[in-house]
C-alpha cells in the first residue's frame, strides 16, 4: 500500500497542516510573549504582578490541558462577540491552546534576553533624551531580539512536536493523518515509524540550525537562564 | 455553587486521577534518571561506537513527539508480540511509565553529560594515576561530583515530566486530565472541571517550581 501515491499525498497534507499550525502559533505567541515580557519588566506594579502571575501559572500547566479546554469550549467563549452561531474552527482552537502556552515560554526567553543587555545601553539612551518607549523600541528590543533568534528557533521545534497534540481535538495534522491510515490498513508499526521519521527530520534539521546560529552569541548568564526555561517548558 | 466543589462531587475522577498522575511521574522520573545516566555514560565513554549509540538515542527521542512514542508503545509493541502486562489497563499504565522514562531519559542524559564534562580533568587524571580503574573512578570521583551540580536542571526536567504525564490520557490512562475530561462530558461544566484540574496540577508543579527557582538562585550566586 505504500506504493500508492494517495497515501503519500495524505501524509503530505498532514505535514502541511503541522507546519502551518506551528508557524501560526509561533507568530501569535511571539507578539503575545513580547507583551507579557514587557509587562513583567514594567515598573508599574499593577502591570508587573498580574504578568508574573499569568506567566508562572500558565508555565505550570500541561499544554494538552489548554488544548483540550479550547477544543471543547473555544466556540462558546467567542459567541458573545461573534454571535450565537459562531463555530471556532478546530485549527484556531489548536492555535489558541498552543500559543497560550508558548507565549508564556517566549515571554521568559525574551525577558532573559532583555535583562542580559548591559545597563549602560538603557542609561545612555535615556541620557540622550529618549523616552522609555523610544528606548525600548530603538535600543533595547532590536538588540535583545537579535540575541534571541536561536532560542526562538529551538522553541519552534518544541511547538512542532506539540502540534501532535492538536490531533486530539480534531485537527488533521501529521499524527492524526497517520492514525487514519493505520486504522484503515491495520499497520500501526510501519505508519508510526514513518510519522516519527518525518517529525525527526524536521525537528533535527531545525535544532541543528539553531545550534549552528547559537555559537557564542548570547551572554553566558542569558544562555543559562534560557536553557533552564526551555528544559522546564519543553512539552511533548 | 461553591467553586471547586466539583472535586468533591467526583472525588474518584479527580483524586484518583491525581494519584495516577503522581504514580506515573514518580516511576517515569526514576526510570528517566537511570536511563539518562546510562546514556550519558555511553556518550562520554572512551569507545567511539558507544558514543554513537548514545548520541543516536538522544537525538531520536528528543526530536520525535512523546505522543508518537506512546502510541508506538501501546499499539505497535503488542503487534510484534510484546506487552507490558496481560491486563489491558496495566498494559497502558506501564506503557505510559516506560514512555515517560524513555523520552525524558534523553533530556536527563544531556544534563548528566554536561555535568560529567564539567568535572575538572585533573580530578579524573589524579584518580586514574592513583590506580583506580575507569569504573572505580566513575563511581567514586566523577559521578558524585556530577550529581551535586545538576540538581536544579533535573528539577526542571521533573516539572516538565509531571506536566507531560497528561499525554498518557491520549492512550487511555485515567490520569488527572482524563478525569477532568470525563467529568466535563458528564456534566458539561467545563470551567469548573478544567479549573479544578488546573489547581491540582499547580498543586504538583508549583512547589517544585519554587524549590527549583530557589536552588537556581543559590547556584547562580555560587557560580
Amino acid at each position: 500500500m505504500f506504493a500508492d501515491p494517495a497515501i503519500w499525498r495524505f501524509f503530505g497534507e498532514g505535514i502541511r497542516e503541522t507546519l502551518l499550525i506551528s508557524v501560526v502559533a509561533v507568530a501569535v505567541s511571539f507578539v503575545a510573549g513580547l507583551l507579557l515580557a514587557l509587562g513583567r519588566l514594567s515598573t508599574r506594579r499593577w502591570i508587573r504582578w498580574p504578568s508574573i502571575a499569568w506567566i508562572e501559572s500558565i508555565r505550570a500547566l500541561p499544554v494538552l490541558l489548554l488544548i483540550v479546554y479550547f477544543g471543547i469550549k473555544g466556540s462558546s467563549l467567542f459567541r458573545p462577540i461573534f454571535g450565537p452561531d459562531f463555530d471556532l474552527p478546530r485549527f484556531w482552537a489548536g492555535v489558541l491552546g498552543l500559543s497560550m502556552y508558548t507565549s508564556a515560554v517566549l515571554a521568559e526567553i525574551i525577558r532573559a534576553g532583555i535583562l542580559s543587555l548591559p545597563r549602560g545601553q538603557t542609561e545612555a539612551a535615556r541620557a540622550l533624551g529618549l523616552s522609555h518607549p523610544q528606548t525600548l523600541r530603538h535600543v533595547i528590543l532590536p538588540q535583545a531580539l537579535r540575541l534571541m533568534v536561536p532560542a526562538m528557533m529551538a522553541q519552534l521545534t518544541t511547538v512542532i512536536k506539540d502540534t501532535s497534540l492538536v490531533g486530539t481535538i480534531g485537527v488533521f495534522e501529521l499524527l492524526r493523518q497517520g492514525r487514519t491510515i493505520y486504522t484503515q490498513f491495520f499497520n500501526p508499526i510501519e505508519v508510526l515509524l514513518i510519522v516519527a521519521f518525518i517529525y525527526f527530520v524536521i525537528c533535527f534539521v531545525l535544532s541543528q540550525l539553531s545550534r549552528r546560529l547559537e555559537l557564542g552569541r548570547a551572554p553566558r548568564l542569558a544562555r543559562i537562564k534560557i536553557q533552564e526555561v526551555q528544559l522546564r517548558d519543553q512539552a511533548a | 455553587m461553591i467553586p471547586g466543589a466539583i472535586v468533591f462531587e467526583f472525588p474518584k475522577d479527580f483524586f484518583g486521577g491525581l494519584w495516577v498522575t503522581v504514580q506515573i511521574s514518580a516511576l517515569g522520573l526514576a526510570g528517566a534518571l537511570i536511563i539518562g545516566t546510562g546514556i550519558a555514560l555511553l556518550r562520554v565513554s572512551p569507545l567511539r561506537p558507544l558514543r554513537w549509540i548514545g548520541a543516536a538515542y538522544v537525538e531520536f527521542f528528543r526530536n520525535t513527539p512523546l505522543v508518537v512514542q506512546l502510541f508506538f508503545l501501546f499499539l505497535g509493541l503488542p503487534l510484534i508480540g510484546f506487552r507490558f502486562a496481560s491486563d489491558t489497563f496495566d498494559n497502558i499504565f506501564r506503557a505510559a511509565c516506560v514512555g515517560m522514562a524513555l523520552y525524558h531519559g534523553a533530556y536527563v542524559a544531556e544534563i548528566v553529560r554536561g555535568g560529567l564534562l564539567g568535572v575538572d580533568k585533573g580530578q579524573i587524571e589524579a584518580a586514574r594515576s592513583l590506580g583506580l580503574s575507569y569504573v572505580q573512578m566513575l563511581r567514586f570521583v566523577q559521578l558524585p561530583q556530577t550529581f551535586r551540580s545538576i540538581v536544579p536542571p533535573l528539577g526542571n526536567i521533573a516539572i516538565a515530566l509531571v506536566k507531560n504525564t497528561s499525554l498518557a490520557s491520549t492512550i487511555g490512562v485515567a490520569d488527572l486530565l482524563f478525569g477532568a475530561e470525563v467529568v466535563e462530558s458528564r456534566t458539561f461544566r467545563a470551567e469548573e472541571g478544567f479549573g479544578a484540574a488546573t489547581v491540582l496540577y499547580l498543586f504538583l508543579t508549583g512547589p517544585l517550581g519554587f524549590a527549583v527557582n530557589a536552588l537556581e538562585r543559590r547556584m547562580l550566586i555560587a557560580r
